[in-house]
């Protein structure tokens, strides 16, 4: 008998983390956020989320 | 083909996430963080390793730990939970290098159909912001949960 392939997908468990809650007040990635607040700037956010929603 | 996710931790904000990856190289913690910014709903998503000798994160280092797709899988799994606590949210993000920026791409691309029952996907583009469109070249997306 051939084995079937599983194809079914594992979803991983959330959980929450105290350890977690240090990073509340830190920036992790500085440089994309700058890169974030310069296309907020310069491009600002797309028309057709306006006339999607 | 289905694709699975790793376990993931979370802050009591849900605005950084951690997991382990566990591929060639070992056991490398990765750390997702959402980041509000000046306007309101508008969030940052940035992505890299923990370094476990200092602590620090790293969006520049390269891991080819071979589970890339298993990684981009959970990053996403994080986007939705995200959007579930902050329904609002618009979820900006880029690589840290072109090539991580194409991956995104890639990975977004292979999940189009699955990603535009739940979310708006937007590339942008020369300082414009386009509708994605699968294997379009793009240097960075913006993301938004429908209102279903």
């Amino acid at each position: 008998m051939e084995a079937k392939e599983n194809t079914k997908k594992k979803k991983g468990t959330f959980k929450y983390s105290k350890k977690l809650d240090k990073y509340r007040e830190k920036i992790l990635f500085p440089k994309k956020v700058e890169k974030a607040d310069e296309v907020l700037r310069k491009v600002g956010l797309p028309k057709q989320l306006f006339k999607s929603s | 083909m289905a694709i699975d996710n790793y376990d993931v931790k979370y802050s009591s904000n849900l605005m950084t996430f951690e997991f382990v990856s566990e591929g060639i190289k070992g056991k490398i913690t990765k750390v997702v963080q959402y980041t509000p910014r000046g306007l309101k709903n508008f969030y940052n998503l940035g992505f890299g390793d923990k370094k476990e000798e200092t602590g620090e994160v790293d969006d520049m280092i390269i891991t080819d730990n071979g589970d890339s797709k298993k990684v981009l899988a959970t990053v996403a799994s994080t986007v939705y939970r995200f959007t579930e606590k902050y329904p609002d949210a618009m979820i900006y993000a880029t690589g840290s290098t072109k090539s991580r920026t194409r991956m995104y791409r890639i990975g977004i691309s292979n999940n189009l159909k699955d990603i535009r029952k739940d979310f708006f996907v937007f590339g942008l583009k020369n300082n414009q912001w386009h509708d994605f469109e699968a294997d379009k070249e793009y240097e960075g997306f913006l993301v938004v949960r429908k209102k279903n």
